[in-house]
């Protein structure tokens, strides 16, 4: 009796400590996300306080808007850049898994750019991406290439150099969450495969990368919901432009509702990548199935 | 299971300190407020504006709460770009302060007054702004009423570096020049780590924006204006400057190096700077901006000499507008009554001339060059800077702006040719401008 009383009290204790953050995401997650809900069906515009429920409007606008699908469009390329950096992260995890010189140090040389501010590093890249006395383009041109990109000031190039960034941003902390998976795989497993005389190839493809499917799966969720959701990086760096070639749809919302105020609009835009998002998680969770080894 | 217990306890502590620490600052609060009372007449106005406070408006509220100790005015600035409006107009509609603010544009006017938080001035009968601030001040009506009181002389215009014109015996040009002038000027200013020509970002546009204020926005027949061939013939003359001529640098480099262009012709690496009287906050600062060349100026060209109608940039601007929902209304009016016959002075040092008539021209234009006389060309700078010529307000929406800027730079970046541009800023306009 006194015990359970004690637990009741711990739970208790626990409610309250948890409060504070229940009342944050109540109030600025919850209710605003219910409030753009009910603005996606209205003409709300953020400065005029006469508005009116248009119904679907909004996403019969959506639906026939070349700007829409343009930042669908480089949304998309813009979520290259998750299967490549894992694919990277894996390989480096797998060099740095084993004994190397100043593991440390290099570990921690990929780990920076995570923790580096976004904006610094955004413009750290304008430099080095500088068209004509960028490093890179010296550096191009020194090895022959006469015509190098433009990187950032091109609209063919926009995107892929921004994913080139977020690339580089997203290795260390892969690199890191597999390191951990690769030290989790047990050596007796490895050892029996090399006696019985599988190369190294195959041991990573046939034994390690399956044994690490969780963390790849666990990586492809985060890494796409954070790529979908990223900012600040290309706010920085382009801002969107040149001429709309790096709006992806985080943009395009904020693009919509705070540089247009219509907020109706914008929340029509927010709510179908919301969908997007869900969407994609689903079909992972139902195809993780078929794939993850636990 | 003590040294378990330890953290729990802490945390208690830590949460009750920090709550303890709450509620006595709500006290203090509450302390405050019941003093405000008792020194009843006492009023503390809030203004919002764009310029860093030490670029003048800490001296004007320092001077005003000076001369009046009952009304007291404090500063906050906002940055004049789509995250500052929103953060003023968050205040605006919340009423979080913010008794008077400026206006830099028509459409954030606009949207400030749709919202109903701009007072009507025009219903004051103690001020005439027609007649205090000239004719082009009526650009700002909305709805044939003022909801903002127009304070400075708006000015944009190309800043000339005479040393090197000079060297290049190039003379100051006439005020009705030409881009294909701009060009020729610009082939012969241009050497090695010298541009001919820079513009900054606001002033790409003013030509294209003058030619369409003296044409009107639509067409006749109904149809928007952006497709006109005065607009392509200045397009092309800018293109074949950036990748014939090389005289200004091309389009992609500029955005993507965010070129610092005033710091640039200060520092003497571009002959001819296409920008606003902004520039002089810096120009005039010696002190971190050193240079020993002298300044002259032109206008911003109009496209070419048979451009009768065409529209000079200026008039007036930085609108101030009183908030409709403050509580001080009337002090809020009698602060902007004084900033605008005089009490902005401070801020002339840094370009910004009062525009009312009961302000001396030749104190302010004195305080600008308080200390440089020696940098400018007194000639031209009366004839340009302090000149006066027809002006314009453009007023269409933000979005068709945008949907032409994504032609255009579409076009100085090669991936589009100059006649699709122009069709294409013709239709995506054409739907924005209904």
């Amino acid at each position: 009796m006194k015990r359970r009383s004690w637990m009741e009290r711990q739970g208790w204790i626990g409610m309250t400590f948890i409060l504070p953050n229940m009342i944050g995401i109540l109030l600025f997650f919850v209710i605003p996300a219910i409030y753009s809900f009910v603005l996606m069906f209205t003409n709300y515009q953020f400065s005029n306080p006469n508005w009116q429920f248009t119904g679907l409007d909004n996403l019969k606008q959506l639906f026939h808007d070349d700007n829409f699908y343009a930042s669908i469009k480089y949304t998309m390329i813009f979520l290259i850049s998750v299967p490549v950096s894992m694919v990277l992260a894996f390989i480096v995890a797998l060099f740095l898994n084993r004994s190397v010189y100043l593991k440390g140090l290099i570990r921690g040389m990929f780990f920076l750019p995570y923790i580096s501010s976004g904006v610094a590093v955004a413009f750290v890249w304008m430099l080095l991406f500088q068209p004509s006395q960028g490093p890179i383009n010296e550096m191009l041109r020194w090895i022959g290439i006469a015509s190098p990109p433009g990187w950032f000031a091109d609209t063919d190039t926009a995107m892929y150099a921004i994913d080139i960034v977020q690339i580089w941003l997203m290795l260390g902390y892969n690199m890191i969450i597999y390191l951990a998976a690769l030290q989790e795989i047990s050596t007796e497993q490895l050892e029996a495969a090399r006696i019985d005389g599988a190369s190294t190839f195959k041991i990573t493809w046939k034994i390690v990368w399956p044994l690490v499917s969780p963390t790849t799966f666990l990586l492809m969720i985060t890494g796409l919901i954070m790529t979908m959701k990223s900012f600040s990086i290309i706010q920085a760096i382009t801002a969107g432009g040149p001429s709309g070639s790096t709006t992806v749809l985080s943009l395009f919302v904020y693009k919509t509702a705070f540089g247009y105020y219509e907020m109706g609009y914008a929340s029509a835009i927010s709510w179908f990548l919301f969908a997007v998002i869900l969407v994609i998680t689903v079909i992972q969770w139902v195809g993780q199935k078929r794939w993850v080894h636990y | 299971m003590k040294k378990k217990w330890y953290p729990a306890v802490l945390s208690v502590l830590l949460a009750a300190t920090m709550l303890a620490g709450c509620s006595s600052s709500g006290s203090n609060d509450a302390q405050g407020s019941a003093n405000g009372q008792s020194a009843k007449e006492k009023i503390k106005l809030t203004m919002w504006g764009a310029v860093p406070a030490e670029a003048g408006p800490q001296a004007v509220v320092d001077n005003w709460n000076k001369e009046n100790p009952n009304v007291q005015v404090e500063y906050v600035r906002y940055v004049n770009d789509d995250a500052g409006n929103l953060k003023l107009d968050t205040a605006l509609m919340t009423n979080q302060n913010a008794d008077l603010y400026m206006n830099y544009d028509l459409p954030h006017l606009q949207k400030r007054v749709d919202a109903g938080v701009a007072l009507e001035l025009s219903a004051k009968t103690d001020y005439d702004i027609d007649s205090q601030m000239g004719q082009d001040a009526a650009l700002w009506k909305i709805n044939d009423k003022y909801y903002g009181m127009p304070t400075k002389k708006n000015m944009a215009f190309v800043w000339l570096n005479k040393d090197m014109l000079d060297a290049a015996g190039l003379p100051i040009p006439e005020v009705d020049w030409t881009w294909s002038d701009l060009q020729e000027y610009a082939k012969k200013l241009t050497k090695s780590g010298v541009y001919g020509l820079l513009q900054a970002d606001s002033s790409f546009t003013t030509t294209m924006d003058g030619t369409l204020a003296g044409m009107g926005v639509k067409q006749a027949d109904g149809t928007s204006n952006f497709g006109n061939d005065l607009w392509k013939q200045q397009l092309e003359i800018l293109h074949n400057m950036m990748f014939v001529d090389k005289s200004t640098p091309e389009y992609g480099e500029q955005l993507t190096s965010k070129m610092p262009v005033d710091t640039m012709f200060l520092q003497g690496q571009t002959a001819m700077l296409a920008a606003g009287e902004y520039i002089f906050r810096n120009a005039n600062n010696l002190k971190d901006y050193p240079h020993d060349f002298k300044t002259a100026f032109a206008a911003i060209p109009r496209v070419n000499k048979d451009q009768t109608d065409y529209k000079y940039p200026g008039g007036v601007g930085d609108v101030l507008a009183v908030n409709a929902k403050s509580e001080n209304q009337d002090a809020a009016w009698e602060f902007a009554k004084w900033y605008a016959d005089g009490g902005m002075l401070p801020m002339a040092s840094g370009g910004r001339i009062p525009a009312s008539k009961s302000v001396d021209t030749k104190e302010a234009m004195s305080l600008l060059l308080k200390g440089v006389e020696d940098k400018y060309d007194t000639d031209s700078m009366n004839k340009i800077v302090f000149g006066k010529f027809p002006s314009f307000q453009l007023n269409v929406p933000q979005q068709a702006v945008d949907a032409r800027k994504e032609e255009y730079e579409k076009y100085f970046l090669n991936k589009q040719d100059i006649d699709t541009t122009m069709k294409n800023m013709q239709t995506r306009s054409q739907e924005l401008l209904k």
